[in-house]
Parts: C-alpha cells; structure tokens; sequence
C-alpha cells in the first residue's frame, strides 16, 4: 500500500488555503478585496498573510493610491506550486478515505 | 478524530479551494458603463458636427471622453483585484480606441475624411474589438454586436447618405448603449450576489 502524503501545514489552515485559493485566480489582489471576500478581521488577516509571505507563498507591494495607503498581495511560483501539491495531496488522501 | 470525520473535513478544504478560486475568477470588472459613455459620445460628436461644428465637434468630444474614461479606470481598478482576462481585454480596448483616435484625428485635420471611409473604418475596429472580447469571454452577445459592426462595414462601402447614418446610429444605439446597459445590469446583479454571499 502506498504511502499517504503529508498536508502542508502551512497552507492547511482553513484562511491560509482561502487566501491562496483567491489569489490563484487573479494577478494580485488588495487586502481590502480579501477581507471583503474571506470576512476575516484585518487582525487575523494580518497575521495569516504574513505567514504566508514568510513561507514565500505570497509577495506583497505597498503604494499609494490618491494619498490612501494600498496593500497589494500577489501569489509568488512557490505559492503556486505548494497549493497544486496541497490540493493533490488532498486528492490522494480522499481517495484512500473512499478506498478504506 | 474518527475516519469519517476527517475524511469531511478534507472535502471541506477541497470545496473551500473550488469556491475561492471561482470567487477571484468571478471578480472580473465589467467595463458595461464605457460603452454607454462612449455610445453617447458618438451621438453628442455626430449632434454637434451636423450642428456645422464638424472641425472641433469629433476631437474635442471623443478627447474629453477618453479623459473620462481613464479617470473612472483608475478610480475602479484600485477597488478590485487584477486578472489577467481584464488585462488583456483593457489591451485589446485601448490598442483599439488609440488607433481610432490617431485615425479619425488625422483623417479630419487632413480634410481627407469621407462618410463611407470614416463609418467603415470605424465599423471594422470596432467590430474587431468586439470579436476579440467575446471570444475571450465567450460572451455571445458581444459575438453578435461584432457581427453588426462587420455587417455596417460592408454596407458603408457599397450604401451611403441618410440611410447610411441611420444604420450607424442605430448601431451604436444597439451595440454601445443597449449593450452597455445590459452589462451595467448584469454587474449590478453580481455586486448583489456577492453582497449576500459576505
């Protein structure tokens, strides 16, 4: 029987994968827009996009748009490349769950 | 944990990925509010033109509303994330409106403009940018509203006269407001979707 796979931790967290899942699907995003869309506080926000930076999973730029501060955040190759893992891994792990 | 329990919890993760992803890719901006605005720009330049303005009626209208148009982008594209389909179709558009631009502007000064080059011109861009974006978003209706400006391209270069810019006003009316409004409509409807979804 093969080996089961490990979930990455990091991206396991229920915001962490929300937050990488949205950020699949655009090019960068604002954390006005993923607040909005997770309906995370901007604490909690804070804290689990920071660890996903510190992990390389997300790149962030700051800038100014009519004076107002603007947080931009961008997935980096390596988020990419850890959520395409996490999610087969989650594929195989399910599908031993059905097998057993 | 027991088995059964962590196996939901897994398809949990799984389904929270599926709708996250169809959440960020649902977020492309529609761009409804630029064909009315620009629909109604052709009708205030055609208006004053036809008033004997011809000279400073098309610049000064279609320069102003460019003005506009990159004032309400810039002011929207701060609100929502970027994908990559609104970039490629605000290519497509702006490629489009500045050859247009370059196009009738010098057709114009030179005095070198006609009814039937002008409209068929005009007609084709148009309908090439229409074709592009609908194919892009598989949208049928855009699809349809390129067939109308090909279809007035060719009438523009065998008809002419009054029932020539009849036909172009009825497709601007058709294909820039008529069209725009039905995006503004369907992007008002999705603002409220989302909103009850938050």
């Amino acid at each position: 029987m093969p080996e089961l796979p490990e979930l990455n931790p990091v991206i396991h967290g229920k915001l962490r994968l929300a937050l990488l899942s949205l950020l699949s699907g655009v090019e960068e995003a604002e954390f006005t827009w993923l607040r909005q869309k997770t309906g995370a506080t901007d604490g909690n926000l804070g804290a689990q996009l920071l660890k996903l930076e510190e992990a390389g999973y997300v790149s962030v730029k700051k800038r100014f748009v009519q004076r107002k501060p603007q947080t931009l955040y961008r997935m980096t190759d390596a988020g990419r490349a850890a959520l395409t893992e996490y999610v087969q891994a989650l594929r195989q792990l399910l599908g031993g769950a059905i097998d057993g | 944990m027991t088995a059964n329990t962590e196996a939901q919890e897994l398809k949990d993760r799984l389904s929270l990925i599926e709708t996250m992803i169809a959440e960020g890719r649902r977020s492309t901006e529609r761009f409804g509010w630029t064909f009315v605005l620009w629909g109604v720009a052709y009708y205030v330049a055609i208006l004053w033109a036809g008033l004997g303005h011809d000279y400073k009626a098309w610049p000064i209208t279609m320069t102003a509303a460019s003005v506009l148009t990159g004032f309400i982008i810039a002011q929207k594209r701060s609100k929502r994330p970027a994908t990559t389909t609104v970039r490629a179709i605000g290519t497509i558009w702006t490629a489009m409106g500045i050859s247009l631009f370059i196009l009738l502007m010098s057709m114009g000064f030179s005095g070198r403009a006609d009814q039937h080059t002008a409209i068929a011109l005009s007609a084709a861009m148009l309908a090439f940018a229409n074709a592009a974006s609908g194919i892009i978003l598989k949208w049928k209706l855009q699809i349809a509203c390129a067939l109308v400006w090909w279809a007035l391209t060719v009438y523009a270069c065998f008809g002419g006269g009054t029932p020539l810019t009849i036909a172009f006003l009825m497709a601007i009316f058709f294909c820039q407001i008529v069209f725009g409004a039905y995006g503004m409509i369907a992007e008002a409807r999705q603002r409220r979707k989302d909103a009850a979804h938050a």
